[in-house]
C-alpha cells in the first residue's frame, strides 16, 4: 500500500515536472533567454520565500488543513526582531537577529495552535481571524513603516552566494546566502518528515486523527508543535524578504498565502490532509515563480498572469478528478492510498 | 424543529447584542453617532459586503466556501461599466449583462466544485485569481469610470431618506430568507451542508444543489459588484480585496457553522448590521487608527466561535443531564 501511495504521488509530481520543463522549453524557444543564467539564478532568488512559506503551508495542510496566517506572523516578527535589533544596539552576527523572530514567530504560532487543538475550529477561518489580529497590531498599534534594516542584517544582505553575468546582455544577477537558509530547511524537513517518528505522526494525524491516536501518537502535541514551527519557519521567511530586499516593508507580506497554497496544492497535497511532499511543494514553487518571473519573457503581457495562475491552479486541483475520469480502477486506488 | 430553535437563538442573541451596542454607542458618543447622515453612509456601505456576505454564507451552509465573491462583484462592475461606457448600449442591458456574469461565474465555481470535485476552498481560490486576471484583462488594468449620471444618480438616492442601496439589501435579504428557509431547494442546501452523502442517499441531486448554490452566490455578488458601481462611480479589479475576511467572519458571526448544515439569512443581516456600526462607531474616534479594525475583527471572529462553542457544549451537557 505505502509503495503504491508513493508512487502515486511520484506521478503528481512528475506531472507537475513535466509542465515546468515544457513551460521552460516554450519560454526559451520564444525568447531565447530563458536558460542564460542570470535568469536561473533570477527564479532562484525569486524562488527563496515563497518556498520557506511552503514548507508552512505543507505542514499544516498535511496535519490539519490551510493555514494563511503565515504572511503576517512573517511580517510581525520580523518587525519585532528589527526593532528589537535597533533598541539593544545589537551589532553581533546576523542568526541571533533570526532567533529573536523565530521566539516570536513560535508564540504566534502557539496561539494558533492553542485555538485549533483547543476547541476545533477549522483552520482557515483561525487563522484568517489571528492573521487580522496580527495585522491590526502591526499596523496600527506598533504603526509599522518601511524602514532600514540594522547593520548586522545589511551586512548579512550584501552577502552573496554566488553571483553571474550574462555575457550577452550584460545584465547580472546574485544568488543570496539566504539560499542557504532554505537549503538548510528543507534537509532538516526532510530529516525529520521522513525518518523520525514524530515526522511520520505528522502525516498520521492528517491520514485519520482518530487512527493515528490508537496507534499512539499524541495528536493534540504533534499538532500544536507543528503551528509553533510553523510561526518560527514564517518569521524565517519573513527577515529573509527582508535581507534579500535591504528594507523592511510592512505592507509587502499580506496576500502573498494564496499564491504559496496553490503551489503546495499543485505539487500533489491534499486538503483531506496526510497526502504532501517537500518534492511536490519545491515543484509546485517553482512552477508559480516560473509562471510570475517569466511569462513575460515568453512575450505575454503582465495582465494575462492572474489568469495564467488561476487557470494552473484550476487544472492542477482538477487533476485528481481527471485521473478518477480516466481509469476507475485506478482512481479507486488513489482513494485507498489516501486513507493508508 | 430543534434545529430551527437554536437558530432562533442565535438571531435572538445577536439582536440583543445589536441593541446593546447601539445603547452603548449613543450614551457614548450620541451626539457624533445617532446622526440620520451616519446612518446613511452605514446604508451604502454595509450593503456591497453585506450581500457578498450573504452569498459566501450560503455556500459556507452547503459545506464550501467561496473565497471569489469580491472578485465576483469586482468582474460584474467592471463588465456593466465597459458596457455602460458604449454610447447607446441601454443601462438595463448593462445590468443584465453583469449579473448574468456573475451568474456564470458562479456556475464555474460550481462545475468545478460539484463536477470535478475539487475542494470548494481550492476551487474558489484558483477561479478568484482567475475572475482577477480577467477583470485586468478587460479593464487594461486601470479603474473603469465615466459612468452615465443616469445610473450613478441610484448611488445616491434616497426613499424617504433611506439609501436605495439598502432597499435592495433589505429585498435580497428577504428573498433569500424565504428562499432558504420556505422552499425546496433551501432546505436541500442545508441537508447537503449537514451530510452530503446521507443527502445523496436520500435522492438529492447534490451536483445540481451545489451548481445552483455557487449560482446564486455569484448572482447575488454580481449584485454586489452593481452597487458599488454605483456608490463610487467607477469598479476596479483590486477593489475591496479585504472584504473576503470580512464575510467569512460575518457569515461566522450570524451564526453560519463553517463546517456547513447550520445558519440563517437573519442572522448574517444582523452580524453586517453589527459589523458595520462597530466600525463607524470607531470611526467617530479621529485617533484610533483605522488599522485596529482589523484586530477587533480577528478578536471578534475567534471569539465568537469560542462562546458559540461554549455555549453548544453547556447545552448538550444539559441535555444529557436531562436524559
Amino acid at each position: 500500500m505505502k509503495n503504491l501511495m508513493n508512487k502515486l504521488i511520484k506521478q503528481t509530481e512528475f506531472w507537475v515536472f513535466m509542465i515546468i520543463i515544457v513551460l521552460a522549453l516554450l519560454i526559451q524557444a520564444r525568447s531565447g533567454a530563458f536558460f542564460a543564467n542570470n535568469n536561473i539564478v533570477d527564479i532562484m532568488r525569486s524562488m527563496i520565500c515563497p518556498a520557506l512559506y511552503a514548507v508552512c503551508a505543507l505542514l499544516a495542510f498535511v496535519s490539519t488543513g490551510p493555514d494563511v496566517s503565515f504572511p503576517l506572523i512573517a511580517a510581525l516578527s520580523s518587525y519585532l526582531a528589527i526593532v528589537i535589533t535597533y533598541g539593544t544596539g545589537y551589532d553581533g552576527p546576523w542568526f541571533v537577529v533570526y532567533l529573536i523572530g523565530m521566539f516570536f514567530g513560535a508564540l504566534m504560532g502557539a496561539l494558533n495552535g492553542f485555538i485549533i487543538v483547543k476547541y476545533k475550529f477549522p483552520s482557515l477561518i483561525v487563522t484568517l481571524g489571528t492573521s487580522s489580529l496580527f495585522s491590526g497590531i502591526l499596523l496600527g498599534a506598533f504603526e509599522a513603516e518601511r524602514m532600514e534594516l540594522p547593520d548586522t542584517l545589511q551586512r548579512f544582505g550584501s552577502m552573496n552566494l554566488l553571483t553571474v553575468s550574462n555575457e550577452k546582455t550584460g545584465l547580472g544577477s546574485a544568488l543570496p546566502m539566504t539560499f542557504l537558509i532554505l537549503i538548510v530547511v528543507y534537509l532538516i524537513a526532510y530529516a525529520v518528515l521522513n525518518f523520525t517518528m514524530v515526522g511520520r505522526g505528522v502525516y498520521a494525524i492528517g491520514g485519520d486523527e482518530i487512527s493515528a491516536e490508537r496507534a499512539g501518537f499524541d495528536v493534540k502535541k504533534i499538532r500544536f508543535g507543528i503551528f509553533v514551527i510553523n510561526g518560527m519557519i514564517a518569521a524565517v521567511a519573513g527577515l529573509c524578504y527582508s535581507v534579500m530586499s535591504m528594507k523592511y516593508l510592512p505592507t509587502e507580506f499580506a496576500g502573498g498565502e494564496m499564491v504559496v497554497i496553490a503551489a503546495i496544492v499543485l505539487g500533489g497535497a491534499r486538503l483531506t490532509g496526510g497526502v504532501g511532499t517537500l518534492k511536490g511543494c519545491l515543484l509546485g514553487t517553482l512552477l508559480l515563480t516560473m509562471v510570475t518571473n517569466s511569462l513575460i519573457l515568453a512575450g505575454i503581457s503582465v495582465y494575462w498572469q492572474k489568469v495564467f495562475i488561476g487557470g494552473i491552479i484550476i487544472i492542477g486541483t482538477a487533476i485528481p478528478a481527471i485521473q478518477y475520469f480516466l481509469g476507475g480502477s485506478r482512481g479507486k486506488k488513489v482513494k485507498g492510498g489516501e486513507a493508508a | 424543529m430543534k434545529k430551527l430553535k437554536t437558530m432562533d437563538e442565535n438571531v435572538l442573541r445577536l439582536t440583543i447584542l445589536l441593541f446593546a451596542f447601539l445603547l452603548i454607542a449613543g450614551v457614548t458618543k450620541g451626539d457624533s453617532f445617532l446622526k440620520v447622515s451616519i446612518f446613511q453612509t452605514m446604508g451604502k456601505q454595509l450593503s456591497e459586503y453585506g450581500l457578498m456576505a450573504v452569498g459566501c454564507g450560503i455556500c459556507m451552509i452547503s459545506g464550501g466556501i467561496d473565497l471569489s465573491c469580491v472578485y465576483v462583484a469586482n468582474l460584474c462592475g467592471i463588465v456593466a461599466g465597459l458596457l455602460m461606457q458604449k454610447s447607446g448600449f441601454p443601462i438595463w442591458a448593462a445590468v443584465i449583462a453583469a449579473i448574468v456574469t456573475g451568474a456564470a461565474c458562479g456556475a464555474f465555481n460550481g462545475f468545478l466544485i460539484s463536477c470535478l470535485k475539487i475542494p470548494a476552498m481550492l476551487a474558489t481560490l484558483g477561479s478568484y485569481q482567475l475572475f482577477q486576471g480577467i477583470s485586468v484583462v478587460i479593464s487594461g488594468g486601470s479603474s473603469v469610470g465615466n459612468i452615465p449620471k443616469a445610473y450613478s444618480a441610484f448611488g445616491s438616492v434616497t426613499v424617504m431618506g433611506i439609501p436605495a442601496a439598502f432597499l435592495v439589501f433589505l429585498a435580497i435579504i428577504i428573498a433569500m430568507s424565504f428562499f432558504m428557509g420556505k422552499t425546496v431547494f433551501g432546505t436541500r442546501i442545508y441537508l447537503v451542508g449537514t451530510n452530503a452523502k446521507s443527502a445523496m442517499f436520500a435522492g438529492i441531486k447534490n451536483k445540481t444543489i451545489l451548481t445552483g448554490t455557487y449560482m446564486l452566490s455569484g448572482l447575488i455578488s454580481g449584485c454586489a459588484g452593481l452597487l458599488s458601481l454605483a456608490r463610487i462611480n467607477s469598479a476596479k479589479a483590486d477593489f475591496g480585496t479585504s472584504y473576503t475576511m470580512q464575510c467569512i467572519l460575518i457569515a461566522v458571526l450570524g451564526g453560519v457553522n463553517p463546517n456547513g448544515g447550520f445558519g440563517s439569512i437573519p442572522g448574517i443581516a444582523i452580524a453586517v448590521l453589527i459589523l458595520q456600526m462597530l466600525s463607524s462607531y470607531l470611526n467617530t474616534f479621529p485617533d484610533i487608527s483605522n488599522y485596529y479594525r482589523d484586530s477587533i475583527w480577528g478578536i471578534a471572529l475567534i471569539g465568537v466561535l469560542i462562546i458559540n462553542f461554549t455555549l453548544e457544549k453547556r447545552k448538550t451537557a444539559r441535555q444529557a443531564k436531562m436524559n
